[in-house]
């Protein structure tokens, strides 16, 4: 189904910004039911890393239910995000371990140089940050991801250097 | 079925839950999220009753408990009293400015103290759910509750003006803490964040309603409306035409 002759998603009058015609895929391969939600939002999340509006349109078309409904389970979950995320996750660790050992600096820290809070994305797209709980590193401490990598040891110059070295990168 | 509640005997339905047959025998117990007429959310807590049934007893939300024959209802313990009042104490932290909640408070003889307090706080919902089960009851299903811990709230999809929604003030109806804004003015309604033009009765020409509402209603009963009546010119009309009736009849 063509996202764009969709009548309701037209006269939602938002402006349409990706292409997500891929996401009917997704969304038929389960049965119209409510209980499939759930299941149907994850994948959406896996493949666009984010809920798009629009997805929501046509769920809730081909489910038959509210779009309050969805966008209520939408942003319950953590897991599921409404905003699109960076090219990179960093997933900064606040467990125990990292909070004695000056994981709140490390965040102060990211946040100056990134010009973003926790939960957000830079305007380039290239980073979030989320702040989470013990990931079983604590030797490390202070800890963080970057998509599946960790940086241990963490210091306000070693995180300065991390950043400006993915972003030498992309250049 | 027979149930005995603070000592007395009552006679109960199949099916009905033990705030319904209290309030049915005018027994007196303090609620918040229960609207009659909708079936109980179990949210707000305050109907908490005691349950005895043979040898145990345990704690309940009256409004969502189906009664069970023989079983023995407190409504007003030390314990249970004790338990309303936290409640009462953390939705006063919540809303300290709230009327509605404050003179709940008062009732109860809740008092916080003022370190705990922050009267700057604007907050008046309480998350109860009434204003979302009406919503769904009327089939608009415009609101709901989103996100969650202390972020949580009721709005519309992305706080936009839902198309769904149909300005009909339900929801700002039923609430008990008054929390949802509704502002009329000019002939305009505006409630979520979106303006509806109001109706006005063809009669007596007094504002009554949005033209969606009436839409809406047409649409479910598979009706055209043939003219627009508020509530009160409405009643008259069908008095009328009662008594014309009623004067050919003799
Ligand atoms: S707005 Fe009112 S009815 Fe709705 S959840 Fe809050 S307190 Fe309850
Ligand atoms: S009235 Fe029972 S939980 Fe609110």
């Amino acid at each position: 189904m063509d996202v764009l002759a969709n009548s309701r998603v037209m006269d939602m009058a938002i402006d349409i910004k990706g292409d997500y015609n891929d996401s009917m895929d997704i969304i038929e391969r389960y049965p119209r039911e409510k209980r499939y939600t759930l299941a149907i939002l994850q994948d959406i999340q896996r493949k666009y890393d984010f809920i798009p509006r629009e997805v929501m349109v046509l769920m809730s078309d081909y489910l038959g239910m509210p779009i309050s409904d969805i966008y209520s389970m939408a942003t319950f979950y953590k897991a599921l995000s409404l905003k699109p995320k960076g090219k990179y996750i960093i997933k900064l660790c606040n467990g125990t371990a990292c909070h004695i050992r000056g994981s709140e600096s490390i965040r102060e820290e990211l946040e100056t140089i990134l010009n973003i809070s926790p939960g957000e994305t830079t305007e380039d797209g290239l980073f979030s940050i989320e702040v989470v709980n013990c990931i079983g590193a604590c030797a490390l401490a202070p800890v963080m991801l970057i998509n599946e990598k960790y940086y241990g040891g963490l210091t306000e110059e070693k995180v300065k250097a991390i950043i400006d070295g993915i972003k030498e990168g992309h250049r | 079925m027979n149930v005995k509640i603070d000592g007395k005997y009552y006679s109960g339905n199949k099916g009905e839950t033990l705030l319904e047959l209290a309030r049915r025998n005018e027994i007196e117990i303090p609620s918040l999220c229960y609207k009659e007429g909708f079936e109980g959310l179990g949210r707000c807590r305050l109907c908490l009753v005691e349950v005895i049934e043979g040898n145990s007893t345990k704690t309940v939300s009256s409004c969502v408990y189906p009664i069970r024959d023989g079983i023995e209802v407190l409504t007003n313990t030390k314990n249970i009293v004790n338990m309303r009042k936290d409640i009462i104490f953390l939705l006063l932290l919540r809303t300290p400015n709230n009327g509605y909640i404050r003179k709940l408070a008062e009732e109860y003889g809740v008092k916080a103290p003022s370190r705990y307090l922050d009267m700057e706080r604007e907050e008046d919902c309480i998350l109860c759910g009434l204003c979302v089960k009406a919503c769904e009851k009327l089939g608009t299903n415009a609101i709901s509750l989103v996100n969650r811990g202390i972020t949580k709230k009721v709005s519309t999809p992305y706080d936009d003006a839902s198309k769904d929604c149909i300005g009909c003030g339900a929801c700002a109806e039923v609430c008990p803490t008054n929390a949802i804004s509704l502002v009329e003015q000019d002939g305009k309604r505006i409630i979520w964040n979106k303006t509806f033009d109001l109706i006005s009765c063809t009669r007596c020409g007094k504002c009554y309603s949005t033209e969606e509402v009436l839409h809406h209603i047409d649409e479910q009963l598979g009706v055209k409306t043939q003219e627009y009546l508020c509530e009160s010119c409405s009643r008259r009309l069908v008095g009328e035409k009662f008594k014309e009736a009623f004067q050919n009849l003799i």
